[in-house]
């Protein structure tokens, strides 16, 4: 399992390219062994401009979408996974693993150990899970704590030395590059027998443990018969331990407050030692009932030195965290709009911030507003057809606000206003952001 | 050159990996490795350039050193460059080894008749076991760092040339056992053990002492190749592809051979040793070892699978995409050995959870439904390789992977050929309590339409909406209660926006007939319901051009003749046009002709009314199955890219009559001597069926009159043909070349045209007999005729040779029909009749034993040479 080459792509949409290669490597021995593997079927890795024309093709990313081109739209040409066959060259490079995220295109072409024709299933090339943890990788490392472009582009500049750290033939050694980087830091500190790769070295000073808990609350609310408003929390443990020791051994218990919901779809970090089966069972995918497992949870685990995930899991909230109500009428040349949020009083009114986005889609500019609201200010984006409900750090004292008004809309141009497929005519929606804090008892 | 400096460097480091391949056809291109094997040595540039250059030497060693004997060359040269640094801390160590390494690997130089090979591999092997190697060689504070890249290299080593390692196998577990970087020994053992087991099994070798001796191979004497040898250099593949092992030769010849009881012992305790400290590898890595140890204890007696058992329940628990995948690689290798039905059942569960978690991303969902549809069960239903829901997978655990029009089109798809398994699954079962897949899936398809129709929709929504279709057809195929909604709904997508016309053609053409026919219908009344004047006309005669066929002519050529009158630009008569061509080769005939005229007078555009005009003289004069040739895709491929010319090349393939091969053969047959001329008797063979056969005959040098041609209907291979009658007239009594050429129609409908081998006509073909005298005139006859030859004539005498069968034989042969006056067997007089009007008279008598005097008389000079050869020729003849 290697990789032949991996490729990092800024698409920029507009430009003549549509895109930049912003740092590419090669594995000439990985190529070397494909070469003898694929045999007749064996495709050469390209330079980097016809790979960067090809992928951003593949993957809809050229601004040329107006005619039907046989070799992207045709109806048999289904893709179903992250992993393409460019053509290139009139040749088919295959498998490319590949996705965007923040304007950056990920990609690298995995090793099959065989020939490529017929080709072989995804499932039973071991370098396809390599590559897609290596970009991963790449992508924590760019994104973590990066806030602009020019801490972007010195981490695009540390990336060669870290590669040759964690990749230096192809065959990934840790997608965790930070390590890396901590290893070429501090390689000259002597590091004690039977270190585990992943941790780079050793905690000296007061021991302690630190936790967090962070939970996104995805609610969506219909209020229309037949179909079921939904809500899911999704949590993740965040911890940061501290302990003296190469191998230090913890146990971290999770516990449900008082009638609070049980924890399903529980996925741990890989230094988690071993796991009940009663958490590896849970799961949201069954129907809920009292025999479900509510803990505690216990995560025995030999932490690394660096702030890690513990757990994600999910859970079912008896009721949404803010109920909405959401009314729109179309009146000839406008539209009526009310809207109604209620705060559930289990939840602390306090936030970091709470904001309400009313999109409107397929239709002109915003021309003419006209509103009335209880509580907090109403920003307009007239060109993008939006406004922003700003509600602040706290509802009011009776928890319940309220916006009504009439919205007058331009002619349509093309380009600009927001187009979607679904919110058409009365279809529409609106989202609320917020973060909060919530009492969690950890022990 | 002198050193560059490092702006200089930085420079040309940019232009070349702007474009490797153009900097290496300009003028720096073949001094770059060579500059840079120097400049790696000098004192002016930084460590940070030089790491940079070395940077390079690591992606494109192939171009920088592109034959066998340059990498030689540039590793020697990294090696002396490695040794020469000063004994301090530098950050050139590393690099300098993985750029020999890589060198040596990726430019085909390692082997034992290498220098540097035998220089690099024992001085790796020497850093990952962490010995001295003198000199201040190693820094102190880079020997763990060193230590692990040592590891490394050798690994890429063993992984190019397997067996490389194999006598180091003892010595690497020791290091394993003490005090080595754990990971980077884990993983070269596992490598370096799994490919010696496969080529001591190949050669029925048992491991030996490989495991337990510590012995350094390189203890002063050379490097041991002998299990690269035996290897043939061949690959192997570290973690082989599932379907590729089950038949792969890499697993016979793991079970070819029993290990001893102690051998089995010893690897199952290496196996155990790894697996205990897998736990201290980075999760890629722990991945890799599995995949490693698994395949290769996969069949290895004694070897129980069940070792694997204790890391099993803690990777289930994790999320890690390598993880998982390595555990499904286990499972496709050790099946119910390691897996029970219930444990089938959770890997299960916990694959669909982590297809649909929130907190993984979308790529890693996708992989995971991926790896669900080909899922390696225990004991699979369908056939290999076939992407099919897994049995214990039901339909509540699938709910979660309902797909909906919220998904992207990736993972909607995925789901959605989820969903297409569950209906197919469905059709047996009864009807449970859940809302039936089927009516989701319908709900599902009509949302997509919706969604394609939408006016100013990007084009992937209809792609999607397409794509989800053809999915839906391939996976329920069969199925008239989803198939007969699909279409009618594709009808009504179709009416609301006809400039998906593109994506309904190319549809057409990807799924089967079961349900094109039916959809094709649909369509076409879609169109020619619809008056043909909106902006859409142009939609609409692709589409048609697509759909028309001889059924619902009327009804088409009435849309044609309403379209007509609005198409006022060259592109919408282009699209008409295409339509009638469309007509044409479907065999429509009628209504047609009188369109094709209209068109051919009304049509603004010349090039259209040529065009019109062009098919209506191609429908009035060929007949159906040429003008389906006529108009069939082009034989020629397109020299250019553009439609017409592509036509164009069709018609000319077509209409155009073809320089052929001959596919039929001419033989001069026996000839008969009836008639006023000489007539030559022709027997035609065919190789292939062909029809309409006109010959055409040209005589050299004009010694005939012109040849008429002879027509032939048809010539079938096998069947016999009748001879064929080539009258002759000659000008001149002399033999002759017959040029001659075949035009015939093939099979296909082509007109070709074929030189065939020239025929001959022979003096004797010529001749002809007097008219018959009267019964008991023959010898006054002869003697009239005898005397009457001289004195413009020519007289002689010749010698004819005879053959065993005397004289009697030879004229009965040759000359019977000529014979005037006979008296056998001893005496004959001959008269010869030569067209146009020449004679030709011999008497042979007083034959003896080995030939006959032949006296000879003609009025024509010319003929007496050709006479002798004749005559002399005769005896070879019989």
């Amino acid at each position: 399992m290697a990789q032949r080459a991996v490729w990092l792509i800024s698409h920029e949409p507009g430009t003549p390219l549509c895109g930049t290669v912003r740092f590419s490597r090669r594995y000439p021995t990985v190529e070397k062994r494909a070469r003898v593997f694929n045999g007749a079927s064996y495709v050469p890795i390209p330079e980097d401009g016809p790979f960067l024309k090809a992928l951003l093709f593949e993957l809809r990313l050229l601004d040329d979408d107006k005619d039907f081109v046989e070799s992207r739209d045709s109806c048999s040409r289904i893709n179903k996974t992250s992993i393409y066959g460019l053509l290139i060259g009139g040749e088919e490079l295959w498998p490319v693993v590949a996705f965007l995220k923040n304007d950056i295109i990920y990609a690298c072409v995995p090793l099959v150990e065989q020939t490529l024709s017929p080709r072989p299933p995804l499932i039973s090339v071991s370098g396809v899970s390599q590559g897609f943890e290596f970009l991963f990788g790449i992508q924590d490392f760019l994104y973590s704590g990066q806030k602009n472009d020019s801490e972007l582009n010195t981490k695009l500049s540390q990336l060669p030395d870290l590669l040759l750290q964690a990749c230096p033939f192809g065959t990934l050694l840790d997608a965790n590059l930070k390590n890396s980087l901590d290893n070429t830091n501090f390689a000259s500190v002597t590091q004690p027998q039977k270190q585990p790769a992943w941790k780079t070295g050793t905690y000296k000073g007061k021991p302690q443990v630190s936790i967090s808990i962070t939970e996104k609350v995805k609610s969506m609310q219909y209020d229309k018969q037949g179909i079921a408003d939904t809500w899911q929390v999704v949590g993740t443990v965040t911890c940061k331990c501290d302990l003296e020791g190469i191998m230090p051994n913890v146990t971290i218990s999770l516990n449900l407050p008082t009638n609070g919901s049980p924890l399903q779809d529980i996925l741990v970090h890989p230094c988690v030692t071993s796991l009940d089966s009663a958490i590896l069972t849970s799961s949201s995918i069954d129907a809920m009932d009292d025999s479900a497992f509510s803990g505690p949870y216990k995560f025995p685990l030999t932490p690394p030195l660096e702030s890690f995930n513990l757990c994600y899991y999910t859970s079912q909230v008896p009721v949404p965290p803010i109920l909405g109500f959401y009314q729109m009428k179309e009146e000839e040349v406008q539209l009526r709009i009310t809207i109604n949020l209620k705060l559930h009083e289990s939840v602390k009114n306090n936030f970091e911030f709470c904001e309400a986005h009313i999109p409107f889609y397929n239709r002109g500019p915003i021309t003419h507003l006209e509103y009335k609201t209880s509580f907090g200010q109403l920003e307009v984006f007239r060109e993008k057809s939006l406004l922003i409900w700003i509600i602040g750090q706290k509802f009011p004292k009776s928890m319940e606000i309220s916006l009504s008004g009439t919205v007058t809309f331009g002619a349509k141009s093309h380009e600009k206003q927001p187009f979607d497929p679904i919110c058409i005519g009365e279809t529409a929606y609106l989202k609320i952001f917020f973060t909060g804090h919530v009492n969690v008892i950890v022990t | 050159m002198g050193p560059l400096s490092r702006d200089a460097w930085a420079q040309r480091l940019g232009a070349f990996r702007a474009s490797p391949s153009a900097f290496m056809a300009g003028p720096e291109g073949e001094d770059l490795g060579r500059d840079l094997l120097g400049d790696l040595r000098s004192e002016k540039l930084s460590e940070q350039t030089k790491v940079s250059l070395l940077a390079l030497s690591l992606e494109y060693p192939a171009q920088l050193w592109p034959d066998v004997s340059a990498a030689e060359v540039a590793a020697t040269s990294l090696l002396d460059t490695l040794v020469l640094l000063p004994p301090r801390p530098s950050a050139l160590r590393r690099p300098l080894l993985l750029a020999a390494t890589t060198a040596l690997a990726a430019g085909g130089a390692l082997g034992p008749t290498s220098g540097a090979s035998c220089r690099l591999l024992p001085l790796l092997l020497g850093l990952a076991a962490g010995s001295d190697l003198g000199r201040g060689f190693v820094p102190a504070s880079e020997q763990r760092p060193l230590q692990a890249t040592a590891c490394e290299c050798l690994r890429e080593l063993e992984s190019c040339k397997p067996g490389l390692l194999g006598g180091s196998l003892g010595l690497l577990r020791g290091l394993l056992g003490q005090e080595g970087p754990v990971q980077p020994l884990s993983l070269l053992l596992a490598l370096a053990l799994r490919n010696t087991l496969v080529l001591q099994s190949r050669v029925g070798a048992g491991l030996g002492g490989l495991l337990t001796d510590k012995v350094s191979p390189t203890g002063g004497g050379p490097w041991d190749w002998t299990l690269v040898e035996e290897g043939d250099g061949r690959l192997q593949p570290q973690a082989p592809s599932w379907p590729a092992a089950e038949e792969g030769e890499g697993e016979r010849s793991l079970t070819a051979r029993e290990h001893s009881p102690e051998e089995a012992r010893e690897l199952r305790a290496a196996v155990i040793q790894l697996l205990d400290t897998s736990y201290l590898l980075t999760p890629v890595a722990q991945a890799q070892l599995l995949w490693l140890l698994g395949w290769a204890l996969r069949g290895l007696q004694g070897q129980p699978p069940a070792l694997f058992k204790p890391q099993l329940v803690r990777l289930l628990g994790t999320a890690q995409l390598t993880l998982l995948h390595a555990v499904l690689a286990l499972k496709a290798a050790f099946g119910e050995a390691l897996f029970t039905a219930q444990d089938e059942a959770l890997l299960l569960r916990r694959l669909t959870l982590a297809a649909q978690h929130p907190a993984l991303p979308p790529p890693t969902h996708l992989f995971y439904l991926h790896c669900l549809l080909s899922f390696p069960e225990n004991w699979p239903l369908g056939p290999e390789g076939e992407e099919a829901a897994p049995l214990l997978l039901g339909p509540q655990l699938c709910r979660g992977l309902l797909p909906s029009l919220l998904h992207d089109p990736m993972a909607l798809l995925a789901r959605l050929h989820l969903l297409c398994l569950l209906c197919a699954e469905d059709e047996e079962e009864e009807k449970g309590h859940l809302p039936s897949p089927r009516h989701y899936l319908e709900e599902l398809l009509a949302g997509l339409r919706q969604r394609a129709a939408l006016d100013e929709g990007p084009r992937a929504l209809a792609t999607v909406c397409f794509q989800a279709s053809y999915l839906v057809t391939r996976c329920l195929a069969g199925q008239p209660t989803v198939l007969t909604p699909l279409i009618h709904g594709l009808a009504q997508l179709y009416r609301v926006r006809p400039m998906l016309a593109s994506h309904f053609v190319d549809f057409l053409d990807q799924v089967d007939s079961e349900l094109r026919e039916p959809l094709k219908v649909v369509l076409r009344q879609e169109v020619v319901s619809r008056p043909g004047r909106d902006e859409a006309l142009c939609w609409h005669l692709k589409m048609l051009a697509k759909v028309a066929d001889g059924d619902a002519q009327s009804a088409t050529l009435n849309f044609l003749q309403a379209a007509a009158a609005h198409c006022m630009n060259w592109d919408l008569q282009q699209g008409l046009l295409r339509v009638c061509r469309a007509l044409l080769r479907a065999g429509v005939r009628g209504g047609l002709v009188d369109l094709l005229q209209v068109l051919a007078r009304q049509l603004e555009d010349p090039d259209g009314r040529d065009h019109a005009r062009l098919y209506y003289i191609l429908l009035a004069h060929l007949a159906g199955p040429k003008l389906g040739v006529a108009l069939g895709p082009s034989l020629a491929p397109p020299a250019l890219a553009s439609s017409l010319v592509a036509e164009n090349q069709g018609f000319v393939a077509a209409l155009m009559v073809q320089e052929a091969p001959a596919l039929v053969r001419l033989s001069v047959g026996s000839h008969g001597v009836k008639g006023p001329l000489p007539v030559l008797k022709l027997q035609p063979e065919a190789l292939e069926p062909i029809y309409s056969l006109e010959l055409r005959f040209r005589v050299e040098g004009q010694l005939y009159a012109p040849l008429q041609a002879v027509h032939v209907p048809c010539l079938c291979p096998g069947r016999p043909a009748r001879p064929l009658l080539l009258p002759l007239q000659p000008r001149c009594p002399a033999p002759a070349r017959l040029d001659v050429h075949a035009l015939y129609t093939t099979s296909t409908g082509l007109t070709c045209h074929a030189h065939l081998p020239p025929l001959f006509v022979n003096f004797a073909d010529l001749f002809l007999p007097f008219p018959k005298p009267p019964e008991g005139a023959g010898l006054g006859f002869f003697e009239e005729l005898w005397d009457s030859c001289l004195p413009e004539g020519a007289e002689s005498c010749v010698w004819c040779p005879l053959g065993p069968q005397g004289l009697e034989g030879l004229v009965s042969h040759h000359l019977e029909p000529f014979v005037v006056v006979a008296q056998p067997p001893t005496s004959y007089y001959v008269a010869i009749h030569l067209p146009p009007n020449s004679k030709l008279l011999l008497r042979l008598e007083a034959a003896l034993a080995d030939g006959v005097p032949v006296a000879l008389r003609t009025d024509d000079w010319a003929v007496l040479p050709l006479a002798g050869d004749y005559l002399r020729g005769l005896a070879a003849a019989l």
